[in-house]
């Protein structure tokens, strides 16, 4: 028979001589040593590296890269998810040796860093951005509870309600498009569903995907809303009204809700026909379909509107390359006029006090009516994103998820969850050693589940 | 030629005819029947893997709102770039997958060129200590990443090789070099230690008689590890994550921009990132197959 060897006649197959191997695995190894050394182009000194976990979404990125190309250095902007993000300011910090010139994130995702000590105080650069009225909740925020201030406040968010016109036919009695700015109750939009869902099916939206922001609802606008409170209200008769609520409107609501992400996409396709979720989350829907959307804010409950501002801001970490670059960066990106164009950019608003521009896109206009009608409404109830909490935040909104399917999806006992879910949120406290944040009263020591 | 003779000639031939060709025609019949579902299952796999690829090649193309389309259409009413367009000329789309090339690259000269010595070694040589390195080899894939991921970043930081190609390399290399021992060393135990043996008779040193006679047999093996060791190193995002910041990879460019963009970008994305290892796949299958063909011979 033929061994290996031979050539085989019939064929003639192109054959991996031992020359072709050498000269490929050379040639390989050749280009692959030149295109290692190859410096990367546009490379340039007093360059500013700019790390960021907002903006991430391709489109958002771009916008803010030509927002950047104003600024007064050169500045690379790029975006990372949260835990990629601190391992590699902490890499940095530890090897003594920094890359990364300018930090962006939400504030939560500096918290770690204040506590290790990793960011410049910024104290001294707040004289030289006058003319720029910040919201001082927002700078004392940015002071963690201390002296020194970690960064300063970039661009705000909230999270708004949106829907597709057809719904608005179905409005229960009392309620037309101008009191939905204004006067929509929780009680309001369950009837609302109902009566959407009789019609024309499940169109409610909530986004309760693995990565949706249900939680959020949860502690800044439900709990609130429906209690005053959040951590010491979290079991009270209140609390239990305002599930009993979450379950009869979600029961009309779309099942699919529990994959959703974001609302942006069902409410584009159709799915969903009335959502709540963060404005950058729903802003796409909004700017596409203007015509086919309204937006206004989250209803009230019997304690007020309870909402939720979301506040980015701007650090240094300590070991930056060229500190002073940084700095002239953020003195760039909190200029008013670059403020009202990160918002007709990416439909985050600023973060200090400017009129708006009344050239708007129409679908940002929307957006920002709504966020407006949010912050001047009567009894409007502003909370704070969970505070203090460091690497408890996970643990923190967990509670509140498990809390969510075992009422709302498996249908348990409301009372019992709540009372067996309040220890674990106890729990999530002691450790973070977090004392109590807006709506709850601030007090002394660990905040106490109520 | 007589009328009588007809009658008696035919059915002679026709009775010894009839039943092999009844045996024929069910043989045929089965074997048909065979070739059949044997096309069924091979359509149904080809179907598994194409029917994925074709919507997210068709649903890349589409227009925007077209995408949004509810309920979603197969066959495509619209064409249009311009998603993809938007996707490829932003910010270091190209860049990320120039260096997604040259990464997959080097990952793969370099652990074929310390694996294989590796594999022939587990392959030929009894040592002590053999089988635990078998296991050692293995169990640094048993290592979760994540936790190495700050030490791994400071130690390249300092190295002076953090954020260049380099360093997702030496990573990529590291995380396949497992594999490539395993299976090169798998490779070599089939290569018959005989020819390698009659080739030193025939006046070839231990070197040139690898070199001539192991190799070539074994060069299936080494493409389909270096596949491997590509593909691995094309997915591959944590490590590329965490070691650059500039000079990101495709996929961990992607990662970052991706799971919050709008699903249109989601679609080109997943295309751009598709093409280029089918392009690779369908490059080295040519000669995975004419190869393997030559030796099981």
């Amino acid at each position: 028979m033929s061994t290996p060897f031979d050539t085989d006649g019939t064929r003639r197959e192109r054959r991996w001589t031992r020359r072709d191997v050498v000269r490929t695995g050379a040639g390989l190894a050749g280009a692959a040593a030149l295109a290692g050394r190859l410096p990367a182009a546009g490379r340039a000194q007093g360059d500013v590296t700019f790390l960021s976990t907002q903006f991430s979404p391709v489109e958002e990125a771009e916008a803010m890269r030509s927002i950047l190309e104003g600024a007064p250095s050169p500045v690379e902007f790029i975006t990372s998810e949260d835990g990629p993000f601190s391992d590699r300011v902490v890499a940095e910090a530890q090897a003594g040796q920094g890359t990364i010139g300018l930090l962006g994130a939400l504030h939560g995702g500096f918290a770690t860093f204040v506590e290790q000590g990793l960011l410049t105080d910024l104290s001294d650069l707040l004289p030289q951005l006058q003319g720029r009225a910040f919201v001082e909740q927002y700078l004392e925020l940015g002071r963690f509870g201390g002296q020194q201030l970690s960064y300063v406040p970039w661009a705000q968010a909230t999270y708004i309600m949106a829907a597709r016109r057809e719904a608005l036919e179905f409005l229960p009695e009392g309620v037309d498009e101008n009191a939905l700015q204004t006067t929509l109750t929780y009680d309001q939009l369950a009837q609302w569903v109902k009566a959407v869902n009789e019609e024309a099916g499940p169109k409610f939206g909530l986004p309760a995907g693995a990565k949706g922001l249900l939680p959020r609802f949860l502690q800044g606008y439900a709990y609130p809303s429906f209690t005053g409170g959040l951590n010491t209200t979290f079991r009270s008769p209140e609390a239990v009204t305002m599930w009993q609520w979450l379950k009869d409107a979600w029961s009309a609501g779309n099942p699919q809700a529990t994959t959703y992400d974001n609302m942006d996409e069902p409410l584009r396709s159709g799915e969903v026909w009335i959502a709540w979720d963060h404005t950058a989350r729903i802003g796409g829907a909004l700017r596409d379909l203007p015509e086919e959307m309204v937006a206004f804010p989250a209803p009230r409950g019997p304690r007020g509107l309870g909402f939720l501002p979301v506040i980015a801001g701007l650090a240094i970490p300590k070991n930056a390359p060229d500190p002073e670059a940084s700095r002239a960066v953020i003195e760039y990106l909190t200029r008013p006029e670059v403020q009202t164009t990160t918002l007709r950019e990416v439909a985050w608003f600023p973060a200090i006090e400017a009129e708006l521009p009344a050239d708007l896109e129409p679908g940002v206009q929307l957006g920002a009516n709504a966020v407006q009608a949010t912050t001047a409404a009567e009894g409007a109830l502003p909370s704070l994103l969970p505070v203090g909490l460091g690497a408890q935040g996970d643990a923190y909104s967990k509670v509140f998820r498990d809390a969510f399917q075992q009422i709302v999806l498996d249908g348990d006992d409301i009372q019992g969850v709540l009372d067996t879910q309040a220890v674990n949120l106890q729990t999530v406290l002691d450790t973070a050693q977090a004392s109590c944040w807006a709506p709850d009263p601030a007090g002394e020591g660990v905040c106490r589940v109520g | 030629m007589s009328v009588a003779a007809r009658p008696a000639a035919v059915p002679v031939p026709r009775e010894t005819a009839i039943a092999p060709d009844r045996g024929r025609r069910a043989r045929a019949r089965r074997k048909t029947l065979g070739r059949a579902l044997l096309y069924a299952t091979a359509a149904l796999l080809a179907l598994f893997v194409l029917a994925p690829i074709y919507l997210i090649t068709v649903t890349a193309f589409t227009p925007r709102d077209a995408v949004y389309d509810y309920p979603k259409r197969l066959i495509p009413e619209s064409f249009s770039i311009e998603t993809m367009r938007f996707f490829v000329t932003s910010t270091g789309v190209l860049g990320s997958l120039w260096n997604s090339v040259v990464v997959a690259l080097i990952s793969l000269v370099l652990s074929t060129l310390i694996g294989t010595p590796a594999g022939y070694a587990l392959a030929r040589y009894v040592f002590r200590g053999r089988d635990a390195f078998r296991l050692t080899i293995l169990s640094t894939r048993a290592f979760p990443i994540v936790i190495l991921s700050i030490p791994l970043a400071v130690s390249f930081i300092d190295w002076g090789i953090y954020d260049t190609v380099w360093s997702v390399a030496l990573m990529h290399t590291a995380l396949a070099l497992p594999f490539t021992v395993l299976i090169t060393g798998s490779i070599f135990v089939g290569v018959p230690r005989d020819l390698e043996e009659a080739a030193q008779t025939l006046g070839c040193s231990p070197a040139q008689a690898f070199v001539r006679v192991v190799l070539p047999l074994a060069l299936p093996g080494l493409a389909a590890a270096s596949i491997f060791t590509f593909v691995l190193s094309w997915n591959e995002v944590f490590a590329a994550t965490i070691l650059t910041l500039r000079e990101r990879t495709l996929p961990a460019l992607v990662l970052s921009s991706l799971a919050a963009s709008p699903a249109p970008f989601r679609f080109a994305a997943a295309w751009f990132m598709l093409v280029p290892s089918l392009i690779i796949i369908f490059v080295i299958r040519r000669y995975l197959l004419g190869m393997w063909g030559r030796v099981s011979r």
